[in-house]
């Protein structure tokens, strides 16, 4: 009886197809509606509407009546079928007589397949009835999609036990499925052949999930062992962790897989690739292999030239595939906020203009070289009250002008003049160095410890000290000029201070711009604000009910971000005890994140080998950058805020230009994970280090000044990376077994780096 | 480090399973560590399972009980992140009230004392009660507009730290004193610091001679609740610069 289900399905499937419902934009992703009657708690469905277009012609008439069932009606059909399929005839026919079905109410194979997908509320289904045919036809394959095992596996509901017997696809049949595919693949011309490989992975990885889901132990292993040799080399991490995945029970709890199972692959296939693929698939009497195609990837068709293997390898690598096009269409406001105008004080303080916009002046300001000459307003950048920010205090302006005066005397780095590097090795940190940062003007480093604690040090001689405490602070003379010195207590100052508070190893840190507050996350899930003048602590941000693997400071200040294993990033105010925005969408945890220089917009790294530029306005995703074979752990922009450069521990640096979306340049050379980038104060160079012990010197200048994006590249994502990682190379310096953790360049333009000494 | 011949078979085994799982350089204490967390483990679930097995009037443990044991456990310490229709439900309720405005010049802008980790972590008892004479005496607050901690010292607010504990500009007005135990008071513990308190206004003469200002207590006494110490000013939301 399996091969009269599965030619009913056939000529249903052929009958959709003729009836033109299925056309050339075969984005028809499949969805199945979400599950409002609790049957199936269908987490999964939150890629999954009904999809429109199979409204038109339906076809496939003889499902109506399945369709109009309520939900008992599809469990009954379920049963019936089932106990047709092991041949109880008499059963079968008390059963129909009793409940009083049609005859061909059995024909219609949709109708058992129905139960898990759409359980009873596919009569709901507005009236959809061969959108809902379609579904089930796609889904029948798939029967394990209501993903979700927690609330499945509570539920012994018949349908879907059923759900299990009732699947299209017989397991045994997979490896053939799969088998066939590959000769068709291998034997297609050499142009389609690299693109339509890309297949082979997410099949491979759906088609495992689909056997380990529906308790098909042995053939899954057998399946697995048989093709998982010939997938890519960068996906040999995750084919690991799937390789100890045997039981659907395993499953449970892992949510990046259960993501993964339920979010869509997305594919990018030329038109022709795309039409061979789906003609060889149509052809074949058991299409299994095209629906879960329809179920599980999303084909992203562009018109064009197929793109070669490198290309192709340059992208992918990500646990969701490549990313559509449409992902990176919006508008992303990438150039710098207008620094208000200051006034250097040629003698004494006086009124400062702030409002550069054609406000008569007193005096002649100096003008500093970072407010821009134009009065116009850069197209690119965000407006200034986009987000609101925090208006500049007196502090604030005099660290301005320090700021201005220190610029003047940077030094111009390039090709021929590169930086000198200062590196600070934490000794006697036994591999517990886990966050390290230094405050702007580089007078303060802190470093992040195993042990949960965090330590502050002065790099200049100037010692550190802390307010004195209240009663000595009545003793002293508020009027004198020298009060701010007064205030701080001379007999506690020392190098360095402990702030002692967090439960768990500290995996970032931050300090704030005006240096007044140092921020730490840790894996107690906390996110802690330090004041650096009382050296206490002062707020524990709780949201992340799991470690929190990165924060930082807003570079106005008052803003933050951190990100951790909950898959999320969250946006805070210091006076905001929870967090004003959530940026989820990732599928694993959240390594890094940053904020851009104009703070509109926060960018993130994932351990799904995804960079996602977020919103903060709207909280949303506006770019995708997919390249890295790893988890990313650094990321940097670029000062004028064009361009993103990221490291992972694939050991590339990926640069990415972020007005397009598009990956500009890669940067091979380290051998091990990367995990500090910056670039120089004006843009010039790039610094990366990594675990493989050395700091490497990028040419940025050159890598971003020959970049032409015409229009086919900005339409289709095509890049054409040349191989010029050698060039691009400056200089790689080596230190003594440190691991580089962190770097920093100064106002001058001297490079900082840091590590703690693996002996 | 003993050769492989002569580990026990659960070391083995669990250096199989290292390697199986892709991992290659570890610490020799690592086997260790993951071999305790098994036994810790497995040990627990099975304990658990029996206690299941004796609920269900069973003789032996079956599968079933094990199965129970370990859901209840992954529910219990094993969490997993939320799911992620969940979180992006979550997420576009909280992305779409819009950014709060900025209150300019608020000093350091924290959250609400209660979400804060500033309010003093002890309370101070008297021995002896003291009968309050004087009346009121009020010294107006050393702390402006800051975080400030009975304990410890009180931070400085940014925009004028010369405003600290400065009461001159503020006669006739009255506010309540956060005089801190500091380490001169005695190490009683009451609810009416009344003791200390009269002991720091003499240290500091400076206040009441030239300013005319009175100078009260701060008579936590009324409110006997564990809380007593906290400031006056706990009804406000904000810090409000004073």
């Amino acid at each position: 009886s399996s091969d009269d289900i599965m030619s009913t399905k056939f000529i249903l499937k052929m009958a959709a197809v003729q009836g033109g419902m299925v056309d050339e934009k075969e984005e028809v992703d499949i969805k199945t509606e979400p599950q409002s009657d609790g049957l199936m708690n269908t987490n999964a469905t939150d890629g999954r509407q009904l999809s429109p277009s199979p409204s038109s012609s339906s076809s496939a008439g003889s499902s109506k009546s399945a369709a109009g069932a309520p939900e008992d009606q599809q469990t009954l059909l379920a049963v019936l079928q089932f106990l047709r399929k092991n041949k109880l005839t008499e059963s079968v026919e008390i059963l129909r007589r009793e409940a009083g079905l049609p005859e061909d109410a059995l024909d219609t194979k949709g109708a058992d397949c129905s139960a898990p997908s759409s359980g009873g509320t596919a009569g709901g289904v507005d009236g959809l009835d061969a959108g809902s045919l379609l579904s089930r036809v796609a889904v029948s394959s798939s029967a394990g999609t209501p993903a979700p095992t927690k609330v499945a596996d509570d539920q012994p509901d018949v349908s879907v036990v059923l759900s299990a017997y009732s699947q299209q696809g017989d397991p045994a049949l997979y490896k053939v499925y799969y088998s066939d595919l590959k000769k068709f693949i291998e034997s297609v011309l050499d142009c389609h052949r690299a693109e339509l490989s890309q297949v082979f992975y997410p099949l491979f990885v759906h088609m495992y999930l689909e056997l380990v889901y529906n308790n098909h132990e042995s053939e899954a292993k057998a399946f697995f062992e048989k093709f998982s040799g010939d997938q890519e080399c960068y996906y040999e991490d995750d084919l690991r962790v799937l390789s100890s995945l045997t039981k659907k029970e395993h499953m449970r709890g892992n949510e990046t897989l259960l993501d993964f199972r339920t979010s869509k692959f997305v594919l990018r296939i030329s038109r022709d690739s795309y039409q061979l693929l789906k003609r060889h698939l149509q052809e074949r009497q058991n299409n299994q292999i095209w629906n879960i195609i329809q179920e599980h990837l999303y084909i992203d068709i562009f018109d064009g030239m197929p793109r070669s293997k490198s290309q192709i390898d340059a992208m992918s690598g990500s646990l969701a595939g490549e990313a559509k096009r449409e992902a990176n269409k919006a508008k992303v406001y990438y150039g710098l906020l207008k620094e208000p105008e200051i006034e250097v004080p040629l003698d004494d303080e006086d009124e400062e203009a702030e409002n550069e916009e054609g406000k008569p002046k007193k005096k002649k300001p100096k003008k500093d070289s970072m407010g821009s000459k134009s009065k116009k307003q850069d197209p690119n950048a965000p407006l200034q009250n986009r987000i609101p920010l925090p208006e500049l205090k007196d502090s604030d302006k005099l660290d301005k002008i320090m700021y201005m005066k220190e610029s003047t005397k940077r030094i111009r780095l390039g090709r021929e003049n590169l930086p000198s590097i200062c590196f600070y090795t934490f000794l006697n940190a036994y591999q517990g160095l886990t966050a390290v940062d230094f405050t702007d003007d580089s007078s303060l480093i802190a470093g992040g410890f195993a042990d949960s604690t965090v330590r502050v040090w002065s790099v200049t001689p100037k010692k550190l000290r802390k307010v004195k405490s209240a009663a000595d602070l009545n003793l002293i003379d508020k009027e004198s000029d020298d009060v701010l010195e007064r205030i701080m207590d001379e007999k506690t100052a020392s190098e360095s201070k402990i702030l002692y508070g967090h439960s768990g190893p500290v995996y970032g840190i931050s300090f704030s711009p005006d240096r007044n507050y140092l921020l730490s996350c840790s894996e107690d899930g906390t996110v802690r604000l330090w004041s650096l003048l009382t050296f206490t602590c002062l707020v524990g941000y709780k949201g992340h009910n799991y470690p929190v693997w990165d924060t930082q400071f807003s570079p106005y200040g008052y803003y933050f971000v951190s990100g951790g294993h909950d898959r999320v990033a969250r946006l805070w105010a210091t006076d905001h005890y929870q967090p004003l925005r959530i940026f989820a969408g990732h599928l694993a945890d959240v390594t890094c994140t940053r904020f851009h220089p104009n703070s509109n917009y926060v960018v993130t790294g994932s351990s799904d080998r995804t960079i996602r530029l977020w919103d903060v306005l709207t909280g949303n995703c506006v770019r995708i950058f997919t390249g890295h074979k790893g988890p990313i752990h650094t990321l940097a922009f670029s000062p004028n805020g064009k361009f993103l450069a990221s490291g992972a521990t694939d050991g590339r640096v990926l640069l990415w230009d972020i007005g397009h979306g598009l990956m500009v340049s890669e940067l091979k050379g380290h051998t091990d994970t990367v995990y500090a980038l910056r670039f120089s104060r004006d843009g010039e160079l790039l610094a990366s280090g990594s675990m493989d012990n050395t700091v490497r010197l990028w040419d940025a200048a050159k890598a971003f000044d020959d970049l032409e994006t015409d229009d086919f590249t900005a339409a289709t994502g095509h890049i054409h990376l040349q191989d010029n990682s050698q060039e691009l190379l400056l200089g790689t310096y080596m230190s003594k077994s440190t691991p580089v953790v962190h770097l920093h360049f100064t106002r001058r333009n001297l490079l900082l780096a840091a590590g703690s000494y693996a002996a | 480090m003993s050769s492989p011949k002569t580990l026990p078979k659960d070391a083995q085994v669990m250096i199989q399973i290292l390697k199986d799982m892709g991992i290659t350089e570890y610490e020799p204490r690592v086997i260790n560590q993951m071999l305790e967390f098994t036994y810790r483990y497995v040990t627990t679930i099975i304990e658990d399972a029996k206690i299941y097995a004796t609920h269900a009037k069973k003789s032996t443990v079956d599968a079933d009980d094990i199965k129970l044991a370990i859901q209840c456990r992954m529910d219990q310490s094993f969490t997993s992140p939320p799911p992620r229709d969940f979180l992006l439900e979550v997420a576009r309720q909280k992305n779409q009230t819009p950014l709060p405005l900025i209150k300019p010049y608020c000093g350091p802008r924290l959250p609400p004392d209660r979400y804060c980790l500033t309010a003093p972590n002890y309370r101070l008892k008297s021995i002896q009660k003291k009968v309050s004479s004087a009346g009121r005496i009020s010294v107006p607050r050393l702390s402006v507009g800051a975080v400030s901690s009975r304990p410890s010292t009180p931070t400085i607010g940014t925009p004028s730290a010369a405003k600290a504990g400065t009461p001159v500009s503020l006669t006739g007005q009255r506010f309540t004193v956060q005089i801190p135990p500091s380490s001169q008071t005695t190490v009683s513990k009451t609810t009416t610091p009344f003791t200390p308190t009269v002991s720091n206004v003499l240290i500091n003469p400076s206040l009441i001679g030239s300013k005319n200002i009175l100078i009260t207590t701060n008579m936590v006494s009324q409110s006997a609740a564990a809380d007593s110490l906290k400031r006056k000013h706990e009804d406000d939301d904000d810090y409000d610069a004073l």
